[in-house]
Formats: structure tokens, C-alpha cells, sequence
């Protein structure tokens, strides 16, 4: 986001906004949409603070969230692990570089049914499908950082007779710092919609069960009021990463 | 007494016999100016010294050992210092990294980093990031981190090539006054004909696709004018404008 | 070219170890799993599902509605970017909408999709377009923004009309990226499809893959999850060879 955004240019895009909300008013209001698929604005809005306030959806929230930073969390680590073993063995990589290329566009969710039969249709069966998913884009992300640190590094690191993990850990590591970040974010992104979609198979407590069952219950206003909170768990989420990318990732040159 | 010995040492790189068999020694304290034109295997001398490349034929013995892989006694300065530094730690850490690699007490290092970069000039900016500061001064950094190493030998390899006159001048008095106090052993690879004359207590020069009859081993002239040198005047004493015209054509032109 | 069948040889190493493990433990500790089974079953369980036209039906259906998905959203995003690239003003009032919409995780839109279309094909279809239209937006809109100004100038001084700037100069400056963002979109569009099977439609190669696992057919569900893959890796590789040749044709780098 352009932080030097003119004043006049924010107002316009705001401008659009409201236009647009003006237009979902209008819709819904004279049932250009069939009102069970378009609820009113004030409606979404009231289903949203009722639900918050006095019913579930903050709880809701919560579960979904933990869902999803678990298995981020699980997934940066073991991606980062795995990632820096592969990366630093070369034959290792020459053996399984393919393969991992040829699981990389296997979607994630065409694993919950394995994990169903392992787990069964339980929290632990969403967490291993979220983390496996998850994975993916911070392992890749690893090995192409540490295989992409500058080899006049290496070579001050054999002139400074660094041992392995030393260099791994002072140099590797450090140098892959953006690509594993920048890996990281595109995983929580992973982890949220394996989450949701983990809630809405497994009938788990969280914002994806929750707009999965106003859906069948034509409730059209928690079904937009639970998208809505889903957009800024994934909206916030992402924006704080990006920030503590920026912040650890101060010492790169403007 | 000699500290380096070159004895009969050939390096062929693609088929191609860079360096022919080329014999010399070096002496504890000394001064060494490698000069010659693009390709005559200067560089490559160097980093052969310093155990990063095996010669395919003969040997560099450091008192009388073998060279067989890099050591911590000897230092070696790359040219392209901004990729020999480690971005995202600050020039302290950077020193630090040579401590490490040396397993010095984590006590003992910010003592012997404030020692290092006062010598270099660079103690007003031991918490700066590489990219916040100058070429000239990111060089200085680099040289710091290998004198953190207490070596024997400096090996450098056309350290100031990519800096403009005036920072280069001021490195090489820089340089010359820290040799000055030290009893380090310096060999410095170049271009610069005169920078060579300027810094160096011998000039060894050498040739470009060597022929039995034309070896790399071109000339090798002691450098008798007096220290301590300085820019203006050294650069219009006799003996240093004689050896400009003696060494002048082994730089390639004819 | 016995090197290529070098290379070949060494990327199937590895998985075909995992297959030959996996054979021996689900012939042996895992008998009788609802979760494992040998891949010689599987494979058995695949030549059963094509000669019973299950896989030629379930793969068409998941192919053709991310391939509609795409259509619509390529349609709409390329049509979409253009403008918002060309038109600075445009771009500044849409970034809000634009940021807000595309930051709502499309699985959230399934239960929507749902309760609109009711099962098959225009359900999946627009789930997929909704998730696909962002990338193919945003990438074009930053093609468009960087094409060479000097070639908007060329399309001013020869006084192109609208039709022909946007034919002659316009989309083959763009082209090139459109084709990265295409490859993207691709990815992006199946993991989607696949994943609407999953959760609710019950259509497609995601719908096959729960069944044989409600059905506890742990060999059709390890078929179903090796074609997913094959399938995935095929579709992208395509991609990415088609994006190489328009980068080649069109004489911009890969």
C-alpha cells in the first residue's frame, strides 16, 4: 500500500466503497437478489454485532484463528526444518527436489480424506491437513533461500573456517530471511482456507462450520456476517505479517 | 625469514594453463604488489595462497607446510566487499562473525572489536547495517573482520578497484599506516601500477597466456623508496617514476 | 540421450522407493487399513475406475469448471486490469474495493455459492472465477503499469485509435506476464475446484477421492490421490511451458 496515498485519492476510494455498498442497499432492499441469497446491509451488520456481542461468532472466531496460527506455526517450523536439511545436502536435493516439485500443486484438501481415516473427523484431522498444507510454501521458499545465499558468503565462510551448523545457522538461515518470510506469509494464507474448509468437512467449531450450517439454514445475514469476519481474520492476518517482515527485514537496502 | 613460499606452482583452469610454473617467497612482514593484465592468473595466485583453489602443479607452503585449504591465519579481502558482508548484521556483528568463527570467548569480543575498528576508523559506526554505509567504508568493515582474525598474512584482492580515487588513496594510507604498526604480511593483487608501487615493498609482475619461453613470472622488482610514503611526494620521487616506466610494459600495453 | 534418462531415473528414485515401502508396510503391519493400502491395489483400483469411465467423467468435470472459472475471471480480470492499469486515477479509486474484496478467502464463498446454485457446475464455476479474478487483475494492472512509456508515446505520435492501441501495443507489451499470471491462475483455479468437490459439490475428482473414503476403499482413495496430483502437475507444467514460449515469441525474458 502506497503510504504517501493523497488525501483525494483515499476519499475517492472511499467514495467507490460506499458506492458500492449503496448498490448492495439498493439490491438487497428491492430484492434484485432474492433476499435469501442477499441479505440487507443493516441486516449483515446486526447479525454481525448480535453474534459477536451475545452469541458465538466471537467464539467462533477464536477457534478458527487458533486453528489457523497452530497450524501455521506447526507448518513454519517443520517447512523450515525440512527445508534447511534438503537445502544443504545437495544430493539430497538432487534425489527429492523432484518430488517435492510434483507434490507441490496437489491441493491440500485432496489429503483429508487420507487424514479422515487416520484421525477421523476430529480436530487432529484438520490440524494435520492445515500443517501439511501449510508446509508447503515455507519448505520450498526455505530450500530456494538457503540455496540461493550469495556464494561469496560461502566462500568467506570456508576462508573463516565456519563448521556446518555455524554456517547454517549465522549464514544460511539469515540469508534465506526474506524467502522463509515471505514463504511464511503465503502459508498463513494456506492456513486459514484449510482451516475453514477442515471446520466445514469435519464439523468443527469455528467461523467455516458456522457459515456452513447459516447456509443450509438459509440465514443469509450470518452466512455474510461469518464471510465478513473470515475476510478480516485473513485481511489483519496478513497485514501483521507484513510488518514484521518490514521490521526484521530493516537492514535490507531502500 | 620467509613466511610464503611459492615453489614451482602451475594452475590450469578449462584445459587452460593460466599460471605457468612460478616460484618466489615472501617474507614475514613484507609488502607484495601483484600486478599484471586481465587473465594472467593474478587473482588466481592469490586465492590459490590462500587454499581456496589447489594448483595443478608445485605447491604454497605457509612455513613450510602445505597449503591444503584455507586457514585462519590467513585473511583474505574480496573485492566485491558488499557481497562479502553480512547484510543484516550491524559492522560489529559482522567483526563479530570472525570471533565466532574463532571460537573466542564471547567476553573477550566487544574489546577486541572496539580495537579492530578504531584501527580502521570505523568505531563512530559500530551499530550501523552494511547498507547504511559508504563502498569505502563497507571495505574498511571487511578488512576489520579479517585483522579481527589476528592473521599472519592479509591477502587482498584488488580491494580498492571498485572505489573512487579519493576514498582508494585514503584506504591505501590507511592500509599502509596499519601495516606499518603490525608485523603483518601483506599480498595485494591490483591493476593499479602505481597503487602497486605505492604500497608495496616488492612488485612482482606477471604475464598473460605464459609461453615457456615468456613464463607468468614476468619481473619481480623490490620497491627501495623509503617509508612512510605519502601521496604527493613518493609519487614524484626518481625511483618511483623509474620503476612506473619499468613495470609500465608488463600491464599489457606495448 | 542417455542423460536425459539419467535424469529421469534419478527423479523417480525416491518415489518409487516411498511406493515400494509403502507396498511392503501396507502388505504387512497395515493390513486390513481403511487409511493405507498397497499401491498394486491402487494401481488395480485406477485401471477399474478408467474402464468404468468414473475417472474419464469425475476428471472432466473437475477440469471443465476450472477451466469456465478461469475463462470468466481471464474475461473479467484481463478487461479489469487493462483499464485500472491504464488509468491512474481508476487504479487509485478502486484500491480500496479491490483490497477488500480480493482478501475474502474463496472457500468462504462455498456455503454462498451453495445456497445460489445449489449443486453442480455454476457453483463451482463461480467460486473458482471469484478466487482466480484477483491474481489475474492485480497482474495485469501492474503489466499494464509498467509497459515501456515510450511505447504508450509511439501509440500517441502514430494517433492509434483506442481498438488498435489496446490490439497493436497494449496486449502483446502485456502478454508475456499475462501468460505468468495465467500459470498462476491455473494453479490456483484447480486446488479451487478440487477443494469445492471436497467440502460440498458432489461432482468431480474431489467428490470421487471423499467417497472412496466414506466407502473405506483405501485403494481407490490412493488412486484418486496420485491422479489429483498427476493431474495437478501435468496441468502446471503446461502452463509453465506455455508462458516459456509467449515469453519467447514475444522476445521478453522468461
Amino acid at each position: 500500500m502506497n503510504p504517501r496515498f493523497p488525501l483525494k485519492a483515499t476519499a475517492e476510494s472511499l467514495m467507490l466503497l460506499a458506492a458500492l455498498i449503496a448498490l448492495w442497499w439498493l439490491a438487497s432492499h428491492n430484492e434484485w437478489v432474492s433476499k435469501v441469497f442477499l441479505p440487507t446491509p443493516e441486516a449483515t451488520l446486526s447479525s454481525l454485532k448480535s453474534g459477536l456481542l451475545h452469541g458465538e461468532l466471537a467464539g467462533f472466531s477464536i477457534d478458527t484463528i487458533n486453528r489457523m496460527l497452530l497450524g501455521w506455526l506447526l507448518a513454519s517450523l517443520i517447512g523450515i526444518l525440512l527445508g534447511a536439511l534438503v537445502a544443504i545436502s545437495s544430493s539430497a536435493r538432487a534425489w527429492i527436489q523432484p518430488t517435492l516439485e510434483f507434490i507441490r500443486p496437489l491441493p491440500a484438501s485432496a489429503i483429508m480424506p487420507l487424514s479422515i481415516s487416520i484421525f477421523g473427523l476430529n480436530a487432529a484431522m484438520v490440524m494435520f491437513v492445515v500443517a501439511f498444507g501449510a508446509m508447503w510454501p515455507v519448505l520450498l521458499a526455505t530450500i530456494h533461500g538457503f540455496v540461493s545465499v550469495d556464494p561469496r558468503l560461502r566462500e568467506v565462510a570456508t576462508a573463516l573456517r565456519l563448521s556446518r551448523t555455524a554456517f547454517i545457522w549465522k549464514m544460511g538461515l539469515p540469508s534465506a530471511m526474506p524467502d522463509i518470510l515471505a514463504g511464511m506469509r503465503l502459508s498463513m494464507t494456506v492456513s486459514l482456507i484449510i482451516a475453514v474448509v477442515g471446520e466445514m468437512i469435519a464439523s468443527q467449531s469455528g467461523l467455516g462450520q458456522a457459515i456452513l450450517l447459516a447456509a443450509r439454514s438459509f440465514r443469509a445475514s450470518e452466512l455474510f456476517a461469518g464471510v465478513v469476519l473470515l475476510g478480516i481474520i485473513g485481511f489483519a492476518a496478513n497485514g501483521l505479517l507484513s510488518l514484521a517482515e518490514k521490521k526484521l527485514l530493516r537492514w535490507q537496502a531502500r | 625469514m620467509s613466511i610464503l613460499s611459492f615453489e614451482n606452482v602451475a594452475i590450469e583452469l578449462g584445459g587452460r594453463q593460466i599460471l605457468s610454473p612460478t616460484s618466489f617467497t615472501v617474507n614475514k612482514g613484507e609488502f607484495i604488489s601483484i600486478i599484471g593484465p586481465s587473465g594472467c592468473g593474478k587473482t588466481t595466485l592469490l586465492r590459490a595462497a590462500a587454499g581456496f583453489v589447489t594448483p595443478s602443479g608445485g605447491a604454497v607452503r605457509r612455513r613450510g607446510e602445505v597449503v591444503a585449504g584455507p586457514s585462519r591465519e590467513m585473511a583474505f579481502v574480496f573485492q566485491d566487499y558488499g557481497r562479502a558482508l553480512l547484510p543484516w548484521r550491524t559492522v560489529e556483528g559482522n567483526i563479530s562473525l570472525a570471533l565466532e568463527a574463532a571460537s573466542v570467548p564471547a567476553g573477550q569480543r566487544p574489546e577486541r572489536i572496539r580495537r579492530v575498528l578504531e584501527t580502521v576508523n570505523l568505531a563512530a559506526h559500530a551499530r550501523k547495517f552494511p547498507a547504511q554505509l559508504s563502498g569505502g567504508m563497507q571495505q574498511r568493515v571487511q578488512i576489520a573482520r579479517c585483522l579481527a582474525q589476528e592473521p599472519e598474512i592479509l591477502m587482498m584482492d584488488e580491494p580498492f578497484g571498485a572505489l573512487d580515487a579519493m576514498t582508494r588513496e585514503s584506504l591505501q594510507d590507511g592500509l599502509l599506516k596499519l601495516v606499518r604498526n603490525s608485523d603483518l604480511t601483506v599480498l595485494f593483487v591490483t591493476h593499479d601500477l602505481e597503487e602497486a608501487i605505492y604500497l608495496g615493498d616488492r612488485v612482482i609482475a606477471l604475464r598473460a597466456n605464459p609461453t615457456p619461453a615468456q613464463p607468468s613470472l614476468a619481473a619481480m622488482i623490490d620497491v627501495s623508496i623509503p617509508h612512510p610514503r605519502d601521496q604527493l611526494s613518493t609519487k614524484e620521487h626518481p625511483d618511483f617514476l623509474r620503476l612506473r616506466r619499468e613495470l609500465y610494459q608488463f600491464l599489457g600495453h606495448h | 540421450m542417455p542423460e536425459a534418462i539419467l535424469k529421469w531415473a534419478r527423479a523417480l528414485a525416491f518415489p518409487l522407493a516411498v511406493l515400494a515401502a509403502l507396498e511392503v508396510y501396507a502388505r504387512t503391519i497395515a493390513i486390513n487399513s481403511d487409511a493405507l493400502a498397497p499401491p498394486t491395489q491402487a494401481a488395480q483400483a485406477f485401471l477399474q475406475a478408467v474402464s468404468d469411465g468414473s475417472l474419464l467423467a469425475a476428471t472432466g468435470f473437475t477440469l471443465l469448471g476450472a477451466g469456465l472459472g478461469l475463462l470468466v475471471a481471464t474475461v473479467l480480470g484481463i478487461a479489469l486490469g487493462i483499464l485500472l492499469g491504464l488509468s491512474r486515477h481508476a487504479a487509485q479509486t478502486s484500491f480500496l474495493s479491490v483490497e477488500i474484496f480480493r482478501t475474502i478467502p474463496s472457500v468462504a464463498l462455498i456455503p454462498l455459492a451453495m445456497l445460489i446454485f445449489g449443486f453442480g457446475m455454476n457453483m463451482e464455476v463461480s467460486v473458482v472465477a471469484f478466487a482466480t479474478v484477483w491474481p489475474i487483475l492485480i497482474l495485469t494492472q501492474t503489466a499494464v503499469r509498467q509497459i515501456e512509456p515510450a511505447l504508450l508515446e509511439v501509440a500517441r505520435a502514430l494517433d492509434l485509435s483506442p481498438g488498435a492501441r489496446l490490439a497493436k501495443i497494449i496486449v502483446p507489451a502485456i502478454l508475456p506476464r499475462l501468460f505468468v499470471a495465467l500459470r498462476l491462475a491455473v494453479a490456483i483455479a484447480l486446488v479451487v475446484a478440487v477443494t469445492v468437490e471436497i467440502v460440498a459439490n458432489p461432482y468431480g475428482m474431489g467428490y470421487a477421492i471423499m467417497i472412496a473414503q466414506q466407502s473405506m476403499e483405501p485403494a481407490l482413495m490412493l488412486a484418486w490421490l496420485l491422479w489429483i496430483a498427476l493431474v495437478g502437475y501435468i496441468v502446471n507444467e503446461a502452463a509453465l511451458r506455455l508462458q516459456h514460449f509467449v515469453a519467447r515469441r514475444m522476445g521478453a525474458m522468461p
